[in-house]
C-alpha cells in the first residue's frame, strides 16, 4: 500500500514536471505569436507620434545574435528608429550605416533604445543590431523588434 | 504499477502518453531553473508569457530583414509632392470578387492597400472605408479575415473624418497582417502583398507625369532604391512560382530604372540648431523625363497584369 502510494506520488510529480515542460515547448512553437504580442504592447507605444512602417521586422534571438535591417529613408522626413528587445537579452546595441557601410550612428554607451533623425536626401541605410553575449549556463531567447516610424 | 498508470491515465495508450514528455525532456537539454521568487516573481511570469523563453538553439546567427515603405508612407510622399487625387487611377473595388487564386488575392491586397492609403491621405473618407472593406474581402480569401473584422470596419467608419485615426488604423492593420503571415508561414503572401503595395504606389505616382512637380519626379526616381529593397525582400523568401514570376516582372521595372543614376556619396550625421540629428550627404539621383516615362509605362504594364 505504502509502495503504491509513493509510486503514485512520484508519477504525479513526474507528470506535472513533464506537463510543465511540454507547455514550455508548445509555447516555443508559438514564439512568433508571443513576439507579436510583445511588440504590440511594449514596443509600438514607444514610437509615440511617429507613423509606423507596417513591416514586421521582429525575430526571436539569442545572446550573440545579430540582426540587420535594410531600408530606404526619404529626404525631408523625420524618423524614429527603435530597437526594442526583451529585457532578458540585456542591453542591445545598434549602429546605423550608410550605403557604403560607413557608420553614421552607434548606440553603444547611449542609454536610449531609439534614434531620432531626419535625412536631407533619400538614402538606403542599414541598421545593425547586436544581442550581447552571455555566459549564463542557461541562455534565454527573446523577441527583438526593429521598428521604424516617420512623420513630418 | 500498471494499475496506478491506469488510474492516472486510463486507456490503452497511457504509457505512450507518459513517454512523450520524457522524449521531449531528453531531446531538449536542461530544463530552466525556477525563478528566485519574491518581489520579482510576478513580472517574470508575465515576461515568460510574452517574448522570452529558454533558448532552443545554441549557435548565434544573423537575421536579415528587408523592408519597403508602407503604402501609407508612399501616399504621404505623393501628397507632399503636390500630386492631385485621381479616383480614376484606383483599382475598382468590384474587381475584388474576381481574384480567386492566392497569388491574385495577395498581390491585389497590396494593390488595394495602396488605394486605401491613397484615399486616406487624400481625405476620401467614404472611399477609404470602401477600400478597407475590399481588403477585408481579400483577407477572408487568404484565411486572415479576422484581422479586418466588423469592429475594425466600424472603428474606421466612426473615424472616417479623422485622418490621423484612419492612418493609425491602416498601419496597425497591415502590421498585424504582416505579423500573422509570418506566424502562419505565409511568406509568399507577405512578399506578394508588399510587392503589390509598392507597384500601386508607383503606379499612382506616375499617372500624370506631364503635370508633375519636380519634387514628385525626384520621388519617382528615388524609388530605384526602394525597388532594390523590394527585390531583396522577395529574394529573402523561399522561392515559389508566384514569387519567381513577381521577381521577373519587377526586373522589367528595374530595367526601366537603368536610366536613373544613383551616385553614392558619404553620409554624415550632424546636429541641427533645434537638437535634431540630420543625416546629410548620401546619394544624389540623376534622371531625364524620358526615363520616368519609361518607368511609368513599365509599372502600368505590370500593375494591369495583376489587377486585370
Amino acid at each position: 500500500m505504502n509502495v503504491s502510494s509513493n509510486a503514485m506520488t512520484a508519477i504525479k510529480k513526474f507528470s506535472l514536471a513533464a506537463f510543465s515542460l511540454l507547455m514550455v515547448l508548445f509555447s516555443a512553437s508559438d514564439a512568433d505569436a508571443q513576439c507579436r504580442t510583445f511588440t504590440k504592447k511594449r514596443c509600438l507605444p514607444q514610437l509615440e507620434d511617429y507613423v509606423q512602417n507596417d513591416n514586421y521586422n521582429t525575430a526571436v534571438l539569442i545572446p550573440g545574435d545579430e540582426a540587420e535591417l535594410e531600408l530606404t529613408f526619404f529626404g525631408d522626413r523625420a524618423y524614429r528608429l527603435l530597437v526594442c528587445g526583451h529585457p532578458v537579452l540585456g542591453d542591445l546595441t545598434f549602429q546605423v550605416l550608410d550605403s557604403r557601410g560607413n557608420g553614421i550612428y552607434d548606440s553603444t554607451d547611449k542609454e536610449s533604445n531609439h534614434f531620432d533623425f531626419r535625412v536631407a536626401n533619400t538614402q538606403q541605410m542599414t541598421v545593425r543590431v547586436q544581442v550581447p553575449s552571455s555566459d549564463a549556463v542557461i541562455e534565454h531567447e527573446g523577441c527583438v523588434s526593429i521598428m521604424v516610424g516617420s512623420k513630418g | 504499477m500498471r494499475r496506478v498508470y491506469d488510474r492516472i491515465l486510463p486507456g490503452r495508450n497511457a504509457s505512450v502518453l507518459l513517454a512523450l514528455p520524457l522524449l521531449f525532456l531528453f531531446s531538449c537539454g536542461e530544463a530552466p531553473t525556477s525563478s528566485s521568487g519574491g518581489a520579482d516573481e510576478a513580472p517574470q511570469v508575465e515576461m515568460d508569457a510574452e517574448g522570452m523563453m529558454p533558448a532552443r538553439r545554441q549557435k548565434a546567427f544573423k537575421q536579415i530583414f528587408h523592408a519597403v515603405p508602407s503604402p501609407i508612407e508612399t501616399a504621404l510622399l505623393l501628397e507632399r509632392s503636390g500630386i492631385r487625387f485621381d479616383a480614376e487611377a484606383l483599382n475598382p473595388i468590384d474587381k475584388a470578387m474576381g481574384y480567386t487564386t492566392t497569388e491574385a488575392q495577395a498581390v491585389n491586397l497590396g494593390i488595394y492597400a495602396g488605394d486605401l492609403s491613397y484615399s486616406v491621405i487624400f481625405n476620401q473618407n467614404q472611399q477609404s472605408v470602401d477600400y478597407l472593406n475590399t481588403c477585408r474581402r481579400l483577407c477572408d480569401g487568404l484565411g486572415v479575415g479576422d484581422i479586418i473584422d466588423a469592429d475594425l470596419i466600424a472603428r474606421a467608419d466612426n473615424n472616417r473624418d479623422v485622418r490621423d485615426s484612419l492612418v493609425h488604423i491602416v498601419t496597425e492593420t497591415f502590421y498585424e497582417l504582416n505579423a500573422r503571415f509570418r506566424e502562419n508561414g505565409m511568406e509568399e503572401v507577405s512578399g506578394l502583398m508588399a510587392a503589390g503595395g509598392w507597384i500601386e504606389g508607383l503606379y499612382l505616382g506616375t499617372r500624370n507625369l506631364s503635370s508633375s512637380t519636380e519634387d514628385l519626379k525626384l520621388r519617382i526616381a528615388e524609388q530605384k532604391m526602394t525597388l532594390d529593397n523590394l527585390l531583396g525582400l522577395v529574394d529573402s523568401y523561399p522561392p515559389t512560382e508566384a514569387l519567381t514570376k513577381m521577381k521577373q516582372v519587377l526586373t522589367s521595372v528595374e530595367a526601366a530604372y537603368a536610366n536613373v543614376t544613383v551616385t553614392e556619396n558619404e553620409a554624415a550625421a550632424t546636429a541641427a540648431e533645434d537638437g535634431t540629428v540630420v543625416i546629410s550627404g548620401g546619394p544624389s539621383v540623376q534622371y531625364e523625363d524620358a526615363a520616368l516615362e519609361e518607368i511609368a509605362a513599365s509599372v502600368a504594364k505590370i500593375r494591369n497584369l495583376y489587377a486585370q
